[in-house]
C-alpha cells in the first residue's frame, strides 16, 4: 500500500508577508523621521529618544561646522560620509539649512562636527532597523 | 521691506544660536551622553537595566576617550 503523501500548505504566509511589508514601511518611515518607526508601533520613549538624539547630534554636528557631504564626492570616503550623512533622513536637509556658513574642518570643531553628523546617521539607521525588526516580532 | 528684514534678523539670530563652541572634553562628553542614552532605550527595556546600562556605556565611553587621548599624546610633541 502506497504511503499517501500530502503538500502542506504554508500556514500565515499572506499574514507574514503583510507583515513584511508593514515593517518595511515602519522601517522607512523611521528613516525619513527619526523615531517615527517607533511611534507608529506606540513606543513612545523610544521614539523620542531617536528624535531627541539624532536632532541634538545634527544640531550640534551643523553647529560646529562638520562637512556634510553630498553626492559629488571625490573619492570612496566622501561617498562613505554621504551614505552616513543621509542615514539622518529628513534631518539631512535640516542640517544643509542649518549650515548656512558652510563646513569648516580647519579647526577641531569642525571635524568633531562632521564626526557627530555621521553618527547621528548612523544611529538613525540603527533605530530604523531596530523598528523593522519590531515590526517584525523578533525583538522588542 | 519691514517683514523681510524681521525674518532676516530672526534667521540671524538662529544662525547664532547655532554656532556651538565646544571644549574637546566637552565635546566628547555631550557625544557620549546622547548615544549612552539612545543605546540604553534600545537595547534595554526595563528601567532598572536602562540605567545600568546607560552608566556603564558612559563610563566606558569616557574611560575609552581619554585612555585614546593620552595615548595619543606622546605623538603631538
Amino acid at each position: 500500500m502506497a504511503e499517501e503523501t500530502t503538500v502542506q500548505e504554508p500556514v500565515g504566509q499572506p499574514q507574514n508577508s503583510r507583515r513584511e511589508a508593514l515593517a518595511f514601511v515602519v522601517a522607512l518611515a523611521g528613516w525619513l523621521v527619526p523615531g517615527l518607526g517607533h511611534a507608529l508601533q506606540k513606543m513612545w520613549g523610544r521614539a523620542m529618544i531617536c528624535f531627541l538624539t539624532v536632532g541634538v547630534l545634527v544640531w550640534v554636528g551643523a553647529g560646529m561646522r562638520g562637512n556634510l557631504f553630498n553626492s559629488r564626492g571625490n573619492d570612496a570616503f566622501d561617498s562613505l560620509g554621504y551614505i552616513a550623512d543621509l542615514g539622518t533622513g529628513g534631518f539631512y536637509w535640516v542640517a544643509r539649512s542649518l549650515e548656512t556658513n558652510g563646513p569648516d574642518v580647519s579647526r577641531a570643531d569642525g571635524d568633531y562636527g562632521t564626526r557627530f553628523l555621521a553618527t547621528a546617521g548612523v544611529f538613525n539607521l540603527l533605530a530604523a532597523l531596530h523598528a523593522y525588526e519590531a515590526a517584525r516580532g523578533r525583538k522588542a | 521691506m519691514t517683514s523681510s528684514m524681521s525674518a532676516t534678523s530672526a534667521a540671524l539670530a538662529l544662525i547664532a544660536l547655532i554656532a556651538v563652541k565646544l571644549t574637546h572634553l566637552q565635546a566628547l562628553v555631550i557625544f557620549a551622553l546622547v548615544i549612552s542614552v539612545a543605546f540604553g532605550f534600545l537595547g534595554r527595556r526595563q528601567p532598572k537595566e536602562r540605567v545600568k546600562y546607560i552608566l556603564w556605556t558612559l563610563l566606558l565611553f569616557l574611560l575609552v576617550g581619554v585612555g585614546i587621548g593620552w595615548a595619543m599624546y606622546p605623538f603631538s610633541h
